[in-house]
């Protein structure tokens, strides 16, 4: 790490990730390494959604998609989980976030 | 590497057999002369405040407590320690110990809470990462958590992260600096994702991305659910009965309430707007003021004269659906 002036900081990245910051299908498949086909499948399965209603702008992601597909494919990989399953696991997975988040806020009190 | 014990106890300033409600009422203390939102002195609060903030973050969860009271067991004093061979980090496998090779800077949280009871530890993030995989392959996603104050909830803001990683190919250390902008409104639990910034990748194998998760620290005076606040408010009991003004505290500074006639304890105070920021439209959530009836402890004989008096001319009772 090269010294720095107090007055003046280091020129670092800066990352300002924008909630509105939404992926194409196409762009989604790329990063993910995700076949298109699957992307559709897991939407109709609710594992994922598109974050407005595809009939107006087409499919567009978020963040939360990104890191949805990639815990899927980790899970299909390790474990061999079939759609099902994972349609389980996320649901299970959801409500056990919702019960933390209650119990972390029930406890405070 | 071995990583250094943190006395939570110590933090603060409780007994290892303290109960839930002396743990509360401890870190409230605290939080009230440390929390950045409130302390005096700002600077030489904010090592102070992680510290009991993370304390308190372990402790007041009987789960995270019990398995801090066992890692405890196996503290050696003095330089790092290492916990006991069988010792299960929460859901991690075998094959995600090198998960564990990266250090964090910046968050609010110690390197002691990231390894053993940060929420990336917990089944549910994909570690693995084989070398077998072939020559190119995606280094791991990684997640941390990131401590905010609920101010800094309020109005955003950019925080300075440093993450050291280890190549898993190359076996060498990776120390990268660099901003990240929380936004305001930011829920509890929300993931922001800082491309690139997880683990490397293998051979020619892009790098990870680093996952933050927007952890609120506790404050003394609010609880946070959603985008509403909570607070507690002590009043007398013939406050509850007449009726008073008082004063609550809120993000936006100090504000007047207006306690009705016959508040009973529990009541919610509903005073709209005052909670945290959600949506895009600069809409807020709504601050509860919740009453908390106070007995005093110590009576003068005038004041034990009235109340005898006020038992005796009172036709209240309470339990007269109970009582045959």
């Amino acid at each position: 790490m090269e010294p720095s002036d107090q007055n003046t900081p280091p020129a670092l990245q800066h990352f300002d990730p924008k909630p509105e910051t939404f992926y194409s299908i196409e762009a989604v498949a790329q990063m993910t390494q995700t076949p298109r086909h699957h992307i559709a499948v897991y939407c109709r399965h609710g594992l994922i959604s598109p974050v407005v209603p595809p009939e107006r702008d087409g499919w567009l992601f978020n963040d939360e998609t990104i890191r949805t597909l990639r815990y899927i494919e980790h899970l299909r990989a390790e474990y061999d989980v079939n759609l099902p399953g994972l349609r389980m696991i996320s649901e299970l997975l959801g409500e056990i976030e919702q019960l933390r988040e209650e119990v972390r806020f029930l406890r405070g009190r | 590497m071995p990583v250094k014990f943190k006395d939570y106890y110590a933090s603060l300033g409780v007994a290892r057999t303290a109960t839930d409600d002396e743990i509360k009422k401890a870190f409230r203390k605290l939080a009230r002369q440390y929390h950045p939102d409130v302390a005096k002195d700002k600077k030489n609060a904010e090592e102070k405040f992680k510290e009991i903030n993370e304390a308190h973050e372990v402790l007041s969860d009987p789960i995270k407590r019990k398995k801090y009271d066992e890692l405890g067991e196996h503290w050696q004093d003095g330089g790092g320690f290492q916990p006991p061979p069988n010792w299960q980090a929460g859901g991690r496998d075998a094959d995600s110990a090198q998960a564990g090779e990266f250090h964090f800077g910046g968050t609010g949280f110690s390197d002691f809470f990231e390894q053993f009871f940060s929420g990336s530890n917990r089944h549910g993030f994909p570690t693995g990462g084989r070398g077998d995989d072939g020559p190119a392959h995606r280094g791991q996603d990684i997640e941390g958590d990131i401590l905010v104050t609920l101010d800094e909830v309020m109005h955003g803001t950019t925080r300075q992260i440093s993450l050291q990683t280890t190549a898993p190919d190359a076996g060498q250390a990776e120390t990268h600096s660099f901003t990240v902008r929380i936004p305001p409104g930011a829920s509890e639990g929300r993931r922001i994702r800082v491309p690139g910034k997880g683990s490397p990748g293998f051979g020619d194998g892009e790098p990870g991305d680093l996952y933050l998760r927007v952890r609120y620290a506790a404050h003394p005076d609010f609880q946070a659910r959603g985008a509403d606040l909570y607070h507690d408010i002590d009043l007398a009991p013939w406050e509850a009965v007449l009726g008073a003004d008082v004063v609550a505290p809120s993000l936006d500074g100090a504000i007047k309430v207006h306690i009705p006639p016959h508040t009973n304890n529990g009541r919610q105070l509903r005073i709209r707007g005052h909670g945290l920021p959600k949506g895009r439209g600069g809409e807020r959530g709504d601050l509860y003021v919740v009453v908390n009836i106070e007995l005093p402890t110590q009576l003068t004989d005038e004041e034990r004269a009235l109340w005898e008096k006020l038992r005796q001319t009172s036709h209240f009772n309470p339990r007269q659906h109970s009582e045959k």
